[in-house]
């Protein structure tokens, strides 16, 4: 009866598949404004020069949006990537340590990442 | 007994990117996945080369002219197109995901995709222009 | 009866172990017979080795579903005008994501066995499943009769999914649509069943198999509904209110 029952953790995708879904939205509505302050405000069109980043990253909003996004990339990036791992069918073991090394990963990225945007601030 | 062959196995991943013969559904669900496959190799070499950032103004403004080059550039198109797919297409199939708009998702992802040309052609002018 | 086309037939063989191949076969068909007719006329009088499934020949039984030129079709409502042209070429293979038993059959006892235990029901009452589009809505003394349900079990959306050509443990939309036109109603053993990672969040909205479905069933609009309505008794759940 192997067949019939995934005898692995039940309802694990619904709460995975759903921040996937929430952060694919959010992901849209960030980056949109990501975008437009990134690379059509500032001086000439743009953060043209390192003086415009750290200038533009000393207002408290930014790396605040800045880090959700990063959070939320990350997130629906490494999920979507266990969604097609699992498509192959792995066995349990391994797809446990591939779990394992996707939250590694993650946290390593989200981690290095919010590192980063203090440097930034810290730089102005 | 009953043959190995067109059994379900990891080995026929291939067969998910052949879209000859299928419906729009397998066109949408092939370019969702390379795009995603695409944009996460993306995501972390953004991240590593935001780094740069951190390196100072000199490294950071070296790098710059760096991407100037029209290699950088149409990669980074390809990236802008990528995200207009991805993005686009996600919004279908989560749309569709809670039941709405399932009886016309076909329609919805052709209106998409137009919207994403549309918004490629914007962007890969304004790069040639500017 | 008129057999004036004169149509080839590539068809998919395979014996045991040995490796597949195609044989051909040149037949002359009425143009508005159906693909499993020259089927069976290949069998009758080319060759009686060939293996195939069949049945009702009305599109009740769900038996003759095979690939034609690459397509998922129920082969005794295709016709042959809609698949080739005079002189034309038919391929024919067995379907995707089953084991080849010989020819063009394939085992579909996995599918079978995972119908039962998500509890579909091939007769119901009309009230669970109406028409899609009905020229006028059932009138209330007729929603008790009971009529044969639209899933005919035939394998082809589970044959046309992607998911289900890499992973054998995925259920698949004729399975899930099973288990959402039963209802789930607060079943847990069948909440379990669906909400798991081979079950309902395998689907990534192809909607291949809404497409070839010969049967009104619509799996994927049956798997979002499925999905919402596992949403909602989750969330019931896990404020402790199911």
């Amino acid at each position: 009866m192997a067949e019939m029952t995934s005898k692995q953790i039940t309802s694990e995708n619904s709460g995975l598949w759903l921040i996937k879904i929430i952060t694919g939205l959010l992901i849209i509505v960030i980056l949109a404004i990501h975008l437009v302050v990134n690379h059509m405000l500032g001086t000439e069109g743009g953060l043209l020069t390192y003086a415009d980043v750290v200038a533009y990253y000393q207002n408290p909003i930014i790396p605040i949006m800045e880090a959700a996004f990063l959070i939320c990339v990350v997130s629906h990036c490494l999920i979507g990537l266990r969604s097609i791992i699992i498509d192959l069918h792995p066995s349990q073991k391994v797809l446990t340590n591939i779990t394992w090394l996707l939250t590694a990963l993650g946290a390593v990225s989200i981690v290095y990442g919010i590192w980063l945007l203090f440097a930034i601030v810290a730089q102005g | 007994m009953s043959n190995l062959r067109n059994k379900p196995s990891s080995s026929n991943w291939f067969k998910w990117f052949d879209p000859r013969r299928r419906d729009v559904g397998t066109f949408a669900f092939i370019l969702n996945r390379l795009t995603a496959l695409g944009l996460t190799l993306y995501l972390f070499l953004h991240l590593i080369v935001l780094s740069q950032l951190s390196k100072g103004p000199e490294a950071y403004d070296a790098f710059l002219k760096l991407i100037a080059n029209p290699i950088y550039m149409l990669g980074e198109l390809l990236v802008i197109v990528a995200v207009l797919i991805h993005g686009l297409n996600g919004i279908r199939v989560g749309l569709t995901s809670f039941g709405i708009g399932v009886s016309t998702q076909k329609q919805f992802f052709y209106a998409l995709m137009v919207v994403a040309i549309i918004c490629s052609l914007f962007f890969a002018a304004r790069m040639v222009i500017g | 009866m008129i057999n004036d086309w004169t149509v080839t037939f590539l068809v998919y063989r395979q014996k045991g172990q040995e490796p597949g191949h195609f044989d051909t076969f040149k037949v002359e068909v009425n143009p508005d017979e159906y693909v499993l007719d020259a089927v069976e006329r290949i069998w009758s009088f080319h060759d009686r080795s060939l293996t195939f499934a069949h049945a009702c020949h009305h599109s009740t039984c769900g038996a003759c579903g095979m690939r034609v030129n690459g397509v998922e079709k129920l082969t005794c409502i295709t016709p042959i005008r809609s698949v080739t042209t005079n002189g034309g070429t038919v391929k024919l293979e067995p379907m995707r994501n089953f084991p080849v038993v010989s020819d063009l059959v394939v085992d579909l006892g996995v599918m079978f066995r995972r119908m039962e235990s998500v509890g579909h029901r091939p007769v119901l009452p009309l009230a669970d499943e109406p028409a899609p589009t009905p020229a006028k809505p059932p009138r209330p003394e007729d929603l008790e009769t009971i009529r044969l349900a639209d899933c005919i079990e035939c394998g082809l959306c589970i044959s046309a999914c992607p998911v289900a050509t890499t992973t054998p443990a995925y259920l698949g939309p004729a399975v899930l649509a099973g288990a959402q036109q039963h209802g789930l109603d607060g079943n847990r053993p069948l909440l379990a069943l669906v909400d798991c990672k081979d079950g309902l969040w395998r689907c990534h909205s192809v909607f291949e198999c809404s497409s070839v479905c010969p049967s009104n069933v619509d799996p994927a609009r049956r798997i979002m509904d499925l999905r919402k309505q596992v949403l909602r008794a989750r969330i019931l759940r896990f404020f402790g209110r199911d």
